[in-house]
């Protein structure tokens, strides 16, 4: 299958709100963009359309969420972006990228310009149980709702922190689940809290709409939202039946003692979001660590530039604050990326991402407001015990792993000796975890721990798709390599 | 179905290895792989005192990162170009070598007390035109000399007895005797032993400069490195792709050159390949591991990078060498491959090994070969041995450390 190659001005990688609106931008100023995202529609997991096979027939029953994506994904139209769906960037060597599109071969293209807004998965919190069916994260519940229709139990116990163990009980409970108990690790609001939002309330009155909307809506369906918890356990025979949540402290460490158990077949973890660093790993990308933020967190200027030349970030993949600082990040992004190619002056460019900036000054004004409520505590990597899986995909206990950890504090090494993260998922849900215990083994703080070598292929690839019979390859070892140099390389 | 994770397994511990260096030793060994950590253990369990430092961490270049096989059948393929009657001594020494080298493998899990994973799975070498069938047999010729058991099979009985190749393979040899073994726990086994026999093992620990110095006594070397000064009488260059940089810091210059080699891993599937296969003329590893995975490589490049970084892999090697590996497996068209990685590997530009000590710098050894991961093992033995007791046979002339070495040494280094 021979590999076809394309030349574009900008390539953006994810189609959810950061991306949309960074090609958007971008095609405006008069660049040829190309969006790729892997899923079979646009919107990302925000705005996640509802899946093949469903027709939305009344666009006004659906759910506000819906409408508002359904309007940014509209809003591509006629700007001439190039969408490719189902399509995941693999690989990419200097400005050439490799694209593969499902069922396709992969093909690669040459982009002068990337803008990276690949999203954000869940946070991994690995407890005793996590591996029970029945246990599913906030994201992969959200999915199942918005592209199937369809919630996976009866009784429903949510266990997360931050926005979204607001938000997602309460729309769950508008899809008509039945949500026995929210629980918040972090604390509830003071009087205190609520001036501080109130002073950065300016421009967001929206979200903070949103907020007092869900608020009403678990008291409306009687659901307790209960502070200051978090899940210790699930048990079961062969699925969840139980779970057990413990009352924590300021770093979300549990208080003995404070045990309770509930009856559910679902438990829904929602601990926040880190933020997908595949790709910026993959070039070359610097990263700052910001817990509050998703952990690792690319290291960007004021035009969301990355350290690599020619990458952009934006969105919740360069640092989690959901979709509303997605839009404009992804706008700022995409009006660098139209700058940096000379489509538009600097002074252009400055007054169009105006208002832009603005509106993310204010989100983090809120954010600032909001930071004491939704700290990330250590203690939320601390719940596994001895026969724990942490390793998923290559079912690692975490006792396997503490030979392994007492040895070394290079995670490589932890990875080879206990395979923890060589799996199909490459490390993606285990990384984290096994980086929290290398920290607390070797007494340092988590952001300390290197990751393993980021390597590509960065989604897994068929090798029909992957192979190409054109190239020929390298000669055997004959003598005339050998003759060509016959000195020591440096 | 997974093998599991290596349950029961033990490291040598972060505290030993980040220990200070002492101010002396008998033995320095140069790093931290499966020639420097064999090494550390065969002179330790004979009593020597020494000391192994290492600039990374343990295993994490070549030893680590090759695909862990035994290749017995002869790379009759490689040839040197200095003539056929040249090539046959080189290939039947190197055959006869193998097997001394896989005999040492078979018993070393016990040596060490400890699993290696080591498996003797057979291994196919496929053709897939009329002249790579012919070099089979003269493979098989030379093989039949040197003592390997290989046998040529071809037409229904290759279909029946290898199913899974494709129709284009037309002719393969078998060796029953190839296998492979897990590269990721062998160096760190060896060097957990090594310590227990009184090694000492430095890890982050990088040689910047060594002087020679005119005696041949206890402080003939004086090796700075970035954690200190350590005197030694005698020093192991075991720097494997790196083996050059330290030899010249004693005025030595080896025939090496080192490569980034580009391997593909996949997900696992159900057992369907047990032997090891290759290929007679395209470049082609192949085999499904314990963990039912697919390893794919053959030694397609590379591009290098500068230190610290890793080499990085290559776009252009994984479709080649899936290309290659799916049109003599076509099964493997659906399996998706979850990663990339590449290693380091030394070359010798004549294919010979480079182990021994130096006439040029008496006391100074060096351990070092391309197929490191075989060999490594018996050469680090058979040095041990060499160092330990003089009676012993020494290595044949084109193994030198001094074979590139022109003119004469920079004085200082006398």
């Amino acid at each position: 299958m021979p590999v076809s190659d394309q030349s574009i001005d900008l390539l953006v990688v994810g189609g959810g709100p950061a991306g949309i609106s960074a090609a958007r931008s971008a095609a405006e100023a008069g660049l040829n963009v190309l969006l790729a995202d892997e899923r079979p529609t646009l919107g990302g997991q925000i705005y996640k359309q509802p899946g093949p096979g469903f027709t939305v027939t009344d666009p006004a029953a659906m759910d506000r969420q819906f409408r508002q994506g359904r309007a940014l994904i509209d809003s591509l139209d006629g700007t001439g972006v190039e969408v490719l769906l189902r399509t995941s960037v693999v690989a990419v060597e200097d400005r050439r990228v490799v694209l593969v599109t499902e069922g396709s071969a992969a093909r690669t293209v040459t982009a002068r310009r990337m803008v990276l807004a690949p999203g954000a998965h869940d946070r991994p919190v690995a407890f005793p149980g996590w591996t029970l069916p029945g246990v599913i994260t906030a994201g992969g519940l959200q999915t199942l709702a918005k592209t199937q229709r369809v919630l996976p139990g009866e009784r429903i116990l949510f266990a997360g922190s931050g926005p979204v163990a607001l938000a997602f009980p309460a729309q769950l409970a508008h899809y008509g689940a039945h949500i026995v108990t929210a629980l918040e690790a972090g604390p509830a609001p003071r009087a205190g809290d609520l001036m501080r939002l109130a002073r950065a309330a300016r421009g967001n009155g929206a979200l903070l709409r949103d907020a007092a909307r869900y608020r009403g809506m678990l008291l409306r369906h009687r659901i307790p939202l209960r502070y200051r918890r978090i899940v210790v356990r699930a048990e079961g025979d062969g699925r969840v039946e139980r779970v057990v949540h413990a009352a924590v402290d300021p770093d979300w460490r549990v208080l003995p003692g404070t045990e309770e158990t509930v009856r559910a077949d679902v438990l829904c973890v929602g601990y926040g979001f880190v933020a997908s660093l595949e790709l910026m790993r993959l070039v070359g990308c610097e990263f700052d660590h910001r817990e509050d933020l998703g952990g690792h967190v690319v290291h960007r200027d004021e035009w969301l530039r990355t350290t690599v030349d020619g990458v952009y970030a934006a969105g919740d993949g360069a640092g989690v604050e959901g979709s509303f600082v997605a839009i404009d990040e992804g706008r700022v992004a995409g009006l660098a990326a139209a700058m940096d190619a000379g489509a538009l002056s600097a002074a252009d460019a400055a007054a169009a991402a105006a208002p832009a900036r603005r509106r993310l000054d204010r989100r983090r004004a809120l954010s600032a407001a909001t930071a004491r409520l939704y700290r990330v505590g250590p203690g939320v990597y601390e719940l596994s015990d001895d026969d724990t899986v942490i390793c998923r995909c290559e079912a690692v206990r975490r006792r396997d792993l503490a030979p392994a950890i007492a040895s070394t504090d290079d995670i490589n090494l932890v990875k080879g000796y206990t395979r923890a993260g060589m799996g199909p998922c490459q490390g993606r849900i285990c990384q984290r975890q096994v980086a929290g215990l290398i920290a607390r083994h070797h007494g340092r703080p988590i952001e300390e721990v290197a990751l393993a070598t980021p390597r590509m292929p960065v989604r897994p690839v068929p090798i029909g798709a992957l192979a190409d019979h054109t190239i020929q390859g390298p000669t055997l070892f004959l003598a005339e390599d050998a003759a060509a140099d016959d000195g020591t390389k440096p | 179905m997974t093998a599991g994770p290596l349950e029961s397994r033990h490291w040598v511990p972060a505290g030993h290895s980040h220990a200070p260096l002492p101010s002396s030793t008998d033995v320095l060994v140069i790093g931290g792989g499966i020639a420097g950590t064999a090494m550390a253990y065969y002179l330790a369990r004979s009593g020597v005192e020494v000391t192994l430092v290492e600039r990374g961490e343990l295993n994490r270049e070549a030893s680590g990162t090759n695909a862990g096989s035994f290749h017995l059948q002869l790379a009759i393929h490689q040839l040197s170009g200095q003539g056929a009657e040249a090539d046959r001594e080189r290939l039947l020494d190197e055959a006869r070598l193998s097997l001394e080298a896989y005999s040492v493998w078979k018993e070393l899990g016990d040596e060490l007390d400890g699993s290696l994973d080591l498996h003797e799975t057979g291994g196919w070498m496929v053709a897939e035109t009329p002249e790579q069938v012919r070099t089979l047999r003269d493979k098989y010729e030379l093989e039949r000399l040197a003592g390997i058991e290989t046998e040529v099979v071809t037409g229904a009985e290759l279909r029946r007895r290898a199913p899974y190749l494709a129709e284009t393979v037309i002719g393969a040899t078998y060796c029953p005797i190839e296998g492979h073994a897990n590269p990721l726990v062998v160096a760190p086994l060896y060097a957990l032993r090594a310590v227990e026999h009184g090694a000492l093992i430095r890890t982050g620990t990088e040689v910047r400069r060594i002087d020679v110095n005119g005696d041949s006594g206890a402080r003939r070397f004086t090796v700075h490195t970035d954690a200190g000064r350590i005197d030694a009488h005698r020093v192991v260059d075991c720097a494997g792709a790196w083996c050059g940089e330290v030899a010249a810091m004693v005025g030595l210059r080896l025939p090496v050159r080192n490569e980034g080699l580009h391997v593909n891993v996949t997900e696992p599937r159900p057992r369907l390949l047990t032997p090891m296969v290759q290929h007679i003329g395209r470049r082609l590893t192949l085999k499904q591991t314990d963990q039912n995975t697919f390893i794919i490589g053959g030694g397609w490049p590379t591009p290098d990078a500068p230190r610290p970084r890793r080499y990085p892999t290559s776009w252009h090697s994984a479709a080649g060498s899936t290309a290659v590996a799916v049109s003599v497996l076509p099964a493997l068209a659906d399996i998706r491959v979850v990663r990339t990685w590449s290693g380091v590997i030394v070359f010798t530009n004549d294919f010979s090994p480079v182990v021994g000590e130096s006439a040029l710098v008496p006391g100074f050894h060096a351990c070092v070969s391309s197929t490191g991961f075989t060999f490594s093992p018996y050469f680090a033995r058979r040095l041990a041995e060499q160092m330990t007791s003089p009676v012993v046979s020494p290595f044949p002339e084109r193994y030198s450390l001094d074979r590139a070495t022109t003119g004469t040494l920079r004085r200082e280094n006398r």
